[in-house]
């Protein structure tokens, strides 16, 4: 079987159109404040069933989870299978850490259908909404560590937060099986970051510097995954920051205190290119 | 403004802008789908669509300024309720059809008697709103425009809770054709 499958070569059937980060950032519009435009949602932007859009933004964000369950199977599955087993030095990794791969490739095939379930319930059809192929692509590197460090740790991590904030919209809505399928989904995305943790300091223990790279690969990742406040712990941002369970999954204060600052400067990142980008289109007000 | 007076109806739609900076829109296309649907729901009344581009988000609503059949019905709408889901920032003539065609219906509605006591549509409760859309949506289907029933029942679910009785009630305006305001049953 064919080693190292690049993100172009993920098969999938036409009800799919891909994307990618590069494409998203390109998309100049904002439901942010950005001080000239009258904005529909408010100063609160987070993803809860007392927003005007609620259902169409829980839909869309569960197809979201759906397309990111199949390329974390992807993802986990190429990794038991791209590296020979070894003591975790070189391109090798331990035998247990291709069977927690396995594990996870096993979990994140019962997580796509769950996903899909819950997407048909939701009233969405497959293929509905684009796919950003932005987690396999973080599952493409060379190195297992920086695999570990940029899905397990910055992907899954993310997972966290938005299953935290799905099973807590199915809360508030009375909705039973939005919240209990989040509920089941999010205990397993805590074992894989915690995975994620526990071999990376495990595999990296007499090796400083790969330990660095891999924690700074983690953060790249992270950081295009806070493209534009997505994700913060301010209202600006659609997607809450799961403290909680991310210490359960083995995140210190420190580095979730790191991803927080992080995700406030990608939303005033975003808020000041939105701003550049008005001005030159010498965009003011909104019409009407 | 794109100012367009279309062979498939004798309605005047106009479009603002008529330049798009934001999203890859075309005014000609938000016309020839306005037309389209006016022709199908029968509405010849003059008909201006205003698009908040710098949004993505796809808040819509409608007004219309008298009751007769030459009333202006005015559409707001943010971007998000045009773009293709699939390509975003480009129009999407599945989600324009949907969400045009409800803000057409209505700005019909309105223009019923007893439609008078409805509120105005940005100061429409969440359920208001899910109930009107779900009556708005079952006729825009029996007219020919692919809707998917699941969506706007799973809305009226998130509006009213989920349950039988709830289900029941979304399946009454789904399949309704001639409702006034207080037959919403929205308050």
């Amino acid at each position: 079987m064919r080693q190292f499958f690049p993100v172009e070569d993920l098969a999938r059937d036409e009800r799919f159109v891909q994307t990618n980060m590069a494409e998203r950032m390109k998309d100049a519009r904002t439901v942010n404040d950005v001080g000239s435009s009258r904005k529909s949602r408010g100063k609160s932007m987070r993803l809860t069933p007392d927003r005007h859009d609620a259902s169409d933004g829980a839909r869309s964000l569960m197809h979201g989870i759906m397309v990111g369950e199949i390329q974390a199977l992807e993802g986990a599955g190429r990794t038991a299978h791209d590296f020979a087993v070894g003591d975790g030095t070189g391109d090798t990794i331990p035998f247990e850490l291709k069977l927690d791969m396995a594990r996870q490739a096993w979990d994140e095939a019962r997580h796509v259908e769950i996903s899909a379930k819950l997407s048909d319930w939701m009233g969405t059809e497959l293929g509905q909404f684009a796919e950003n192929t932005v987690l396999f692509e973080a599952a493409c590197s060379n190195d297992p560590i920086l695999r570990l460090a940029g899905v397990n740790r910055a992907l899954e991590g993310l997972a966290i937060d938005v299953f935290t904030q799905m099973k807590e919209f199915g809360d508030l809505a009375g909705d039973p099986y939005l919240e209990f399928c989040e509920d089941w989904m999010l205990a397993d995305e805590v074992t894989h970051v915690k995975m994620g943790s526990d071999w990376l300091r495990k595999v990296t223990e007499h090796d400083p510097d790969r330990r660095a790279k891999a924690l700074e690969f983690q953060q790249v990742v992270d950081k295009l995954f806070s493209f534009g406040g997505a994700r913060g712990e301010t209202e600006e941002s659609p997607i809450g920051l799961a403290r909680r369970f991310r210490e359960l999954a083995g995140f210190t204060d420190d580095e979730v205190d790191q991803i927080s600052q992080m995700d406030h400067d990608a939303l005033e990142e975003r808020k000041a290119a939105v701003r550049a980008y008005r001005d030159k289109a010498g965009v003011g007000s909104v019409p009407g | 403004m794109s100012d367009v007076t279309t062979a498939e109806t004798s309605a005047k739609i106009t479009v603002d802008p008529d330049h798009f900076t934001f999203v890859h829109y075309e005014p000609g296309r938000i016309v020839d789908v306005v037309s389209e649907l006016a022709g199908l729901l029968g509405v010849g009344n003059p008909v201006h669509v205003v698009v908040d581009e710098t949004t993505p988000a796809a808040k819509l609503s409608a007004e219309v300024d008298g009751t007769s059949s030459d009333a202006r019905i005015t559409v707001h709408a943010e971007s998000g309720a045009l773009d293709d889901f699939q390509r975003l920032t480009h129009f999407g003539v599945d989600n324009a059809r949907q969400s045009l065609g409800r803000m057409l219906l209505r700005a019909r509605d309105r223009m019923r008697a007893d439609f008078a006591d409805a509120p105005a549509d940005l100061e429409l409760s969440l359920q208001q709103n899910a109930a009107w859309d779900a009556y708005c949506a079952g006729r825009l289907a029996r007219a020919g425009v692919p809707m998917s029933e699941q969506r706007w029942r799973y809305n009226y679910r998130n509006r009213f809770g989920f349950s039988d009785a709830v289900d029941a009630d979304f399946d009454r305006l789904w399949a309704a054709d001639d409702l006034g305001w207080h037959d919403l049953g929205a308050g």
